[in-house]
């Protein structure tokens, strides 16, 4: 064994380069596969991962304490067809009062008295702050983008409350309340119900879930129960976002794995195939066959482990900042100090990648295995049968400079080798072609109607937590905007919730007045309103409630009804909106105000300036500059990233093939220089032998990435509910296949470089006197 | 077969050449001239430094020390790519073990020697098939390097050193790696080259080469060289 640990050793030793090179392909391939695989882990069932991490509630249930005592619900959940129960928990309805700072809460809060965060159901993620414990204490439930800034500020209460200081921000996946107060607190906000949090066993469905809760309250008085709700419907609303991640992060992943384990395999079977000789040579010395695999999986698993450890470690880091940009948006459904690598992708990566590297590395070792030992001695140095030699005499006979038509014979001399170059280079393409359409829709996505304003007026303002009114009316207001140096056009907008007639949705009427009624949105079908009694409706809305362009609705608000034609479709991912000209939103609410104009600057004004004129002009607005889009940034940011990342390790691939090409042909480059082959055309043949896989991996990266482009984008947008417009998704055009053509060659240019001046470099002295 | 530098001027002139390997001395201050139109044995133990020596002429390797001039050309000072196409121009080189492409048949390993020179392929087929009639290997010019005998590949190879027109025909062991048969066989092509012009430098350790086909012998030992003798021509 020590003999085997000794050559094994004097072999790392001995091919330094190689051994480099397999632990940096390791290295970086073991950090694409984590970050591939904590993407397909995060992105396969975001919600589900952080339910499940809460103890999330299956089923909130909301009691009438005049109907059921908490001791009666108390024995309730103690039956056996329950899972978990927590509770029951005093739960008050309080109003804030109309202008006072409500910490993004709305104006009606649901307050739950509470012990603590933690518990057999419902663990609340406190990320800022403590606890209440006291009276005069309360913990608002907001996600960790929030300021934890507030804490300390007062929440006051309408209707003589008391009012409470905020000592802790916690968040609840489940929304069982914006609020939480000590027990003690609890019945001074006057509790009228009694909130109970359940787990069941079998929670597949809606019906199963209503089944279990009729089981566990059929023994309670009736109609003690007064609300209840699944699981089921809030993780329909959460994780909208994370939804349309999740085919595109899917799509990176499952790139990201092949093109590592490809790589992996090429490097550590091409590896062992190049020293054949020195198998020859050990098995002389009298190694046996056993010995001389031994000795071959331990000079390839040295660097492959150290690889593997320092890819995992580096892949850790990369993926955290990473999957906080991904996932740390508002809706995602991630909790704070949520976004890490499970620990199942560190486990599979820190024993798959060795294991790839060991079976590719099996296979030729066990070829070696049964060579003997003159073959293999002469498999580096006698002359073999020439290779592809139709493709290489009509090569020699072309018109093409001869560097260049020897290198392009090269890869069919070593087939196996060029076609896992050829694949790894062909997934990098795929990657490239992917990301550049998907950069290029959600470009078009984030900037659509960018230009229509640049900077947004509302008419508030708050200030030491009180609301601040303008001091000019809506007309004067809208006047004084336009006059402000800069201006363009000014558009207002104002919101209000109607009801659709017949149906149970709520609709958010968005009413504009002004130059330009579209401002930023994208029609998809139909056309903008151009009259009074016309609504242009989002995507969602139309799919949602079934309506089409050209169908007639009514909307109710009140005593008031309007019927309304669906004159177009907008790209829009909210259900509920739907807009109109300012008469038709006034002849349903005729008292309602612009909450916002939008302001189009003129060319070359400064949108900084002009918001500090606006608000210099009148203090009870707060003028907003348009930032850019943070969606979009962050699918177009990822996806340069991952590209990069993928594309780098493709061209890893083609440094190794190149490295063992120019390895194994020591022999002829030092004969070719012998016979006056210059540096430079040295350069170009190692070149173009890669320079071919780079062009043919591109024939057939560019449509398998536009394949796949077909089959994410159409499943992104429906997982929003949008429909795009097809000038999005036109992404296909002669100057960007062009870009893309030339990506296999970089990859492969760029990969082949180095080997190649290596290989311009060599003394041909020193090659010829070794061979 | 046309050669060139027939008139008796020095062709080759070593001005005291070292060549170190790291610790290792290889030529430790060689000098030596070689005229136009000479055949020039150099003959010694293993590792006494004739294949580097060779290697300088054939601007192969660069010497750490001393001149070597060939043609007015001083070897050491010239670049890469100078070097590259100094070796075109004015050298062949054939060596112990033929060192053919495996990938491209006899004809295609002559002719590429003079497509890197930019000769379109279809002239540098015309003159390889020239040399290959010459040689006598025309019939075994679509073969491929692993089918040809040693004496094949070896003339194959002396095909490829002269498909340029070299002023200087260097040889490292060529019969070395052959066949006594084959051996005969590649001497004679080497005199025959010699009789018409062709300046010949060639390393060996096969006394009965350097006698047959040489006109004068360096005797080479620890880098130096040790003696030199005129040869009279073998019967």
């Amino acid at each position: 064994m020590r003999g085997v640990w000794r050559a094994a050793r004097a072999a790392v030793r001995r091919r330094r380069l190689q051994t480099l090179v397999i632990a940096l392909v390791t290295l970086t391939s073991t950090a694409a596969t984590v970050v591939a695989l904590g993407l397909l882990d995060a992105a396969s069932a975001p919600f589900d991962k952080a339910f499940g991490r809460q103890r999330g509630p299956h089923v909130t249930a909301v009691f009438d304490p005049a109907k059921v005592s908490a001791p009666q619900l108390a024995r309730a959940a103690r039956q056996p067809g329950v899972a978990a129960a927590a509770g029951p928990y005093a739960q008050a309805t309080v109003e804030l009062p109309d202008g006072a700072m409500n910490f993004g809460l709305g104006t009606q809060i649901t307050v739950v008295g509470r012990a603590g965060p933690d518990g057999p159901v419902d663990r609340l993620d406190l990320w800022a702050g403590r606890w209440a414990t006291r009276p005069g204490e309360v913990v608002l439930n907001r996600q960790s983008d929030w300021t934890p800034d507030d804490l300390g500020k007062r929440l006051p209460m309408s209707s003589g409350g008391p009012e409470l200081t905020v000592v802790g921000f916690a968040f609840d996946l489940s929304r069982t309340a914006d609020a939480w107060v000590a027990p003690r607190q609890i019945d001074a906000l006057e509790p009228t119900a009694t909130q109970m949090l359940f787990r069941f066993p079998d929670a597949s469905s809606e019906d199963r879930l209503r089944a279990q809760l009729g089981t566990v309250t059929e023994r309670l008085p009736a109609d003690a129960l007064t609300a209840s709700r699944t699981y089921l419907t809030l993780k329909h609303q959460v994780s909208s976002s994370a939804r349309a991640y999740t085919p595109y992060l899917m799509a990176f992943g499952i790139l990201g794995i092949a093109v590592a384990v490809l790589i992996v395999a090429n490097v550590v079977s091409g590896a062992v195939i190049s020293g054949f000789r020195h198998i020859g040579v050990l098995k002389a010395l009298g190694f046996t066959p056993g010995q001389v695999v031994a000795v071959y999986l331990t000079m390839i698993s040295v660097p492959a482990v150290v690889g593997c450890a320092l890819g995992t470690l580096l892949g850790n880091v990369l993926a955290r900042p990473f999957f906080e940009f991904v996932f740390m948006g508002p809706d995602a459904g991630v909790l704070h100090d949520d976004v890490s690598v499970a620990a199942w992708v560190n486990a599979v990566t820190l024993l798959g990648m060795p294991a790839v590297c060991v079976l590719a590395a099996l296979a030729p070792a066990l070829r070696a295995h049964g060579m003997s030992a003159a073959r293999a001695i002469s498999a580096g140095s006698a002359p073999r049968v020439g290779r592809a030699l139709g493709i290489q005499r009509r090569l020699a006979g072309s018109r093409l400079p001869r560097s260049v038509s020897l290198g392009m014979g090269l890869p069919f001399a070593r087939p196996g080798r060029s076609v896992l170059t050829l694949a790894a280079v062909v997934l990098g393409v795929t990657t490239v072609t992917f990301a550049t359409g998907l950069a290029t829709t959600m470009d078009r996505f984030g900037n659509a109607g960018r230009d229509a304003y640049q900077v947004t007026v509302y008419a508030s303002s708050f200030r030491h937590g009180k609301e601040i009114e303008p001091q000019h009316d809506d007309r004067e207001l809208d006047t004084l905007l336009r006059e402000l140096p800069g201006a363009g056009e000014v558009t207002a907008r104002a919101s209000v919730d109607v009801r659709l007639t017949g149906s149970a949705h709520q609709v958010t009427l968005e009413g504009r007045r002004g130059d330009r009624l579209r401002l930023d949105g994208v029609l998809t079908d139909g056309r903008w309103m151009r009259a009074s009694g016309e609504i242009v409706a989002g995507s969602a809305f139309l799919r949602q409630n079934g309506v089409r362009v050209g169908e007639r609705v009514s909307l109710e608000k009140g005593g008031r009804a309007e019927r309304v034609l669906v004159v177009g479709e907008f790209m829009e991912s909210n259900a509920r909106v739907v807009l109109s000209d300012w008469p038709t939103l006034t002849a349903l609410a005729p008292a309602e105000r612009p909450i916002a104009y939008h302001v189009a600057l003129r060319d070359g004004a400064d949108p900084a300036a002009y918001a500090r004129a606006a608000r210099a002009a009148d203090t009870g607005v707060t003028p907003d500059v348009r930032g850019s889009n943070s969606v979009t940034q962050t699918i177009v940011g990822s996806a340069s990233a991952l590209t990069l990342m993928l594309a780098a390790v493709a061209a890893l691939g083609v440094f190794n093939t190149a490295v063992l090409n120019t390895r194994d042909r020591r022999r002829d480059l030092g004969m070719l220089k012998s016979i006056g082959m210059t540096p430079r055309q040295v350069t170009a043949m190692t070149v173009t032998s890669m320079a071919v896989l780079g062009a043919l991996g591109s024939l057939l990266g560019i449509p398998l990435g536009m394949a796949g482009y077909e089959l994410v984008i159409p499943r992104m947008a429906d997982a929003v509910d949008i429909t795009l417009p097809p000038w999005m998704t036109d992404v296909w055009r002669a100057p960007a296949l062009t870009g893309l053509a030339l990506t296999g060659l970089l990859i492969a240019v760029l990969g082949a470089y180095v080997p190649a001046r290596r290989a311009a470099r060599l003394t041909i002295g020193e090659v010829l006197r070794s061979e | 077969m046309t050669v060139e530098d027939s008139s008796g001027e020095v062709v080759v002139r070593l001005d005291g050449v070292h060549k170190e390997y790291g610790e290792t001395t290889a030529l430790a201050g060689v000098s030596l001239e070689i005229r136009a139109g000479e055949a020039v044995a150099v003959m010694g133990p293993s590792g006494c430094g004739k294949s580097t020596l060779l290697n300088m002429i054939a601007g192969l390797d660069r010497p750490t020390g001393g001149t070597v001039v060939v043609h007015g050309e001083n070897v050491g000072e010239l670049s890469e790519k100078g070097l590259a196409l100094y070796r075109r121009r004015r050298i062949g080189m054939i060596f112990q073990f033929f060192n053919l492409i495996d990938d491209l048949s006899a004809l295609d390993n002559v002719a590429l020697a003079a497509q890197l020179t930019g000769t379109p392929a279809r002239q540098a087929r015309r003159r390889a098939l020239e040399l290959f009639d010459e040689l006598g290997i025309g019939h075994r010019r679509n073969a491929y390097p692993a089918v040809l005998s040693g004496g094949e590949r070896q003339r194959v190879a002396v095909a490829r050193a002269l498909m340029n027109r070299p002023a200087l025909l260097l040889a490292d062991e060529p019969t070395g790696a052959l066949d006594s048969r084959s051996g005969e066989q590649v001497m004679d092509l080497l005199l025959d080259l010699n009789q018409i012009g062709q300046t010949l430098i060639l390393v060996t350790h096969d006394e009965h080469l350097a006698r047959r086909c040489a006109s004068r012998l360096v005797e080479f030992a620890d880098g130096r060289v040790t003696g030199e003798h005129t040869l009279e021509p073998s019967a």
